[in-house]
């Protein structure tokens, strides 16, 4: 076969999630997403759902899957976790991912299991450097095992460590820069920590390396008070998005223009109907979206 | 000690205190990291409540709570896949003393897994029955055919009358007046992407267990009529066969020439 | 154990059994489940990246029963299960004292 000199010189596109509002994907939705076939990007599923060897799980994805882009978002490699990554786990994505071959891969910058237990929640790190060191060198793992770029989710935290060596945001351009790996921007997570932790959110995204912003999520939180009758806000998925995270969702957009943007719901789930909704107006946010000088 | 190794003996019993080194935005650093032992607790809870949910009806949400939370203590997950979490529940039901009041509910918990087996199993395709109607070309073979089952398929014999009790959860029966002392026996399968449950008789239960253990056609009833004199191995294939279960043959009729 | 049925069970038993399988597997879906009844099964997803309803006040009560597991008692649908053959009920409210 002949190439041209000229085409050798284009890389073959990287698969790519279009700039649109998506959707996660909940099993209660399957039938109503293949019979209603609702105008949204793309789905999203966690990885660990799909994760067993066949049934309804697998047979709703595939016919999804041909229908729409899809993301895979991991809930249990532990990046952060002071154990080495889990082998089996990772051999168990690499399957999945080589199944449904996603337009995109995510995980978390975050913690989640310790001496083989699984702790089934997305825990804090201290941002030192013998954390960074770690991410870094499981992230190059991780990547070189599934053979693709991975995308770090910034966490919702409630708490931080002292004998921290970096802030948030300087930690993950480290990450970033490091291992190459891009960012999911959780802009209802930044909301959360920030208020959590008394910030101002527009400093930190602006602290963030946005260029290598690739995804964006979306969700709603509880609200609650601490003691002191400070807010201490809980990144439930369990609500629409509040105000000020769409507010603080369009500053984001100015900065990285057009962006896959997930609206997650994971509890209280509503009726598909209300949730296409939602990304109608992450849609109509998309359309506006226009990249300052 | 590390700091994750601290912070997950926190999180997994609740009297143990934060980890030091945390700092907060204020003073109330215990009610922020209670934010993440509730989530750990809760969200485990809810995965053993996903997979058990009859249990979790059958003695109520506060029972099931607690009964969880002490489970969990016992045996956290190894994986992070949940929808395999839990396969200890039966046992631990069975040895957890408030719950000898419901002497069913290890049973049902044992059917609920059985049912999360069977919906997650592999895909895979039942033979033609045109091989089976072939293997009745010689019939002094029969006794040495094997059968291959869909991993989905499972059987289990109480000494209560779990199906029942499972079925009335399913707005399928009445839960009043139910007789749980019943002895039933159940077959649990996926069929296409259903799974469902059937009360059988013990004859068929043990035969379904004999031929998901690799033994011949023979063999399995044999044992299964010894079981239950009333064991009908017609019915009890004709259950496997119209079910989609019988997924292979050996040694098949394809093999001759 | 008598294992004699085991070898009475003659290849003519067998085709039987195998043929009138067949034919009842043959005859429309409703036929074959003549026997019993079948129920179907929905199951959601196990695992998500929510932070769960771990809210203080839950994880607060979830505590409390940890500490009172002594006192634990069913009250879910198993009060309703009265048995016909058993004059004192089955599942009924009754205290047990867990071992420590």
């Amino acid at each position: 076969m002949m190439h041209s000199p000229l085409a050798s010189l284009i890389a073959p596109p990287a698969p790519q999630l279009p700039p649109r509002a998506g959707l996660g994907l909940k099993a209660e939705h399957f039938v109503d997403v293949l019979e209603t076939r609702p105008d949204v990007g793309f789905f999203e599923v966690h990885a660990e759902n799909y994760m067993v060897a066949g049934g309804p799980f697998h047979h709703y994805l595939g016919l999804i899957s041909d229908l729409y882009p899809l993301s895979i978002h991991g809930v249990g490699l532990s990046i952060g976790g002071e154990s080495p990554l889990n082998g089996e786990h990772l051999q168990r994505l690499r399957t999945l991912l080589n199944r449904y071959q996603p337009q995109m891969f995510s995980e978390h910058l975050a913690w989640s299991s310790h001496g083989g237990v699984f702790l089934n929640d997305l825990l804090p790190l201290r941002y030192d450097t013998a954390t960074l060191q770690r991410v870094c060198a499981h992230m190059d793992q991780a990547q070189d095992v599934l053979q693709r770029q991975i995308l770090l989710e910034n966490p919702a935290t409630y708490i931080e460590f002292d004998a921290a060596d970096f802030d948030e945001a300087e930690f993950i351009r480290e990450v970033i820069s490091r291992s190459g790996c891009g960012l999911l921007l959780d802009v209802n997570n930044v909301y959360v920590s920030c208020i959590n932790h008394g910030r101002e959110p527009l400093a930190y995204i602006d602290a963030l390396p946005l260029r290598a912003v690739a995804e964006i999520h979306l969700a709603g939180f509880a609200e609650e008070a601490d003691s002191f009758g400070e807010r201490l806000l809980i990144d439930n998925h369990g609500a629409p998005i509040d105000q000020a995270v769409w507010a603080l969702y369009r500053q984001v957009l100015k900065r990285t223009g057009p962006m896959a943007t997930l609206i997650e719901r994971d509890n209280h789930l509503p009726p598909l109907t209300e949730l296409v909704q939602e990304a109608r107006l992450a849609d109509r946010c998309l359309l506006n979206a226009q990249v300052q000088p | 000690m590390k700091l994750q190794e601290s912070f997950s003996a926190a999180l997994l019993n609740p009297r143990t205190p934060p980890p030091t080194g945390i700092v907060g935005y204020n003073d109330d650093i215990d009610r922020r990291f209670a934010v993440y032992s509730n989530n750990v607790q809760s969200g485990l809870i809810n995965a053993l409540a996903t997979s058990y949910p009859v249990v979790a009806q059958l003695v109520g949400e506060a029972f099931f709570q607690a009964m969880a939370q002490m489970f969990i203590q016992k045996y956290p997950p190894d994986s992070p896949v949940m929808s395999t979490y839990g396969s200890q529940f039966a046992g631990f039901i069975n040895s957890f003393a408030p719950a000898r009041s419901v002497p069913y509910l290890a049973d049902v918990a044992r059917l609920e897994r059985l049912c999360v087996q069977a919906f997650h199993a592999a895909d895979i395709c039942a033979v033609n029955p045109g091989l089976l109607t072939q293997a009745l070309d010689n019939p002094e073979g029969l006794a040495q055919l094997h059968l291959q089952l869909h991993p989905g398929v499972a059987s289990l014999q109480s000494p209560y009358a779990i199906a029942a009790l499972w079925a009335a959860h399913q707005s399928l029966g009445q839960i009043q007046g139910l007789n749980p002392r019943q002895p039933q026996s159940v077959l649990v399968l996926r069929n296409e992407l259903r799974v469902e449950v059937f009360t059988v008789s013990s004859g068929c239960a043990v035969f379904v267990h004999l031929l998901k253990g690799g033994n011949t056609l023979g063999l399995a009833a044999g044992h299964a009529l010894e079981a239950d004199p009333d064991f009908d191995l017609g019915q009890a294939l004709a259950l496997l066969i119209s079910h989609n279960t019988i997924t292979g043959l050996q040694p098949t009729h394809e093999a001759l020439p | 154990m008598n294992s004699k049925t085991t070898r009475t069970l003659s290849a003519a038993a067998l085709a039987l059994a195998l043929g009138s399988a067949l034919s009842i597997a043959a005859l429309p879906a409703q036929a074959a489940g003549d026997m019993e009844k079948c129920f179907g099964v929905a199951m959601k997803g196990h695992n998500d990246c929510a932070a769960g309803a771990g809210t203080t006040c839950a994880g607060t009560a979830k505590t409390d029963n940890q500490a009172n597991a002594w006192k634990l008692v069913p009250k879910g649908t198993c009060e309703k299960t009265a048995s016909s053959t058993s004059p004192t009920g089955f599942g009924q409210m009754a205290a047990f004292k867990a071992k420590s």
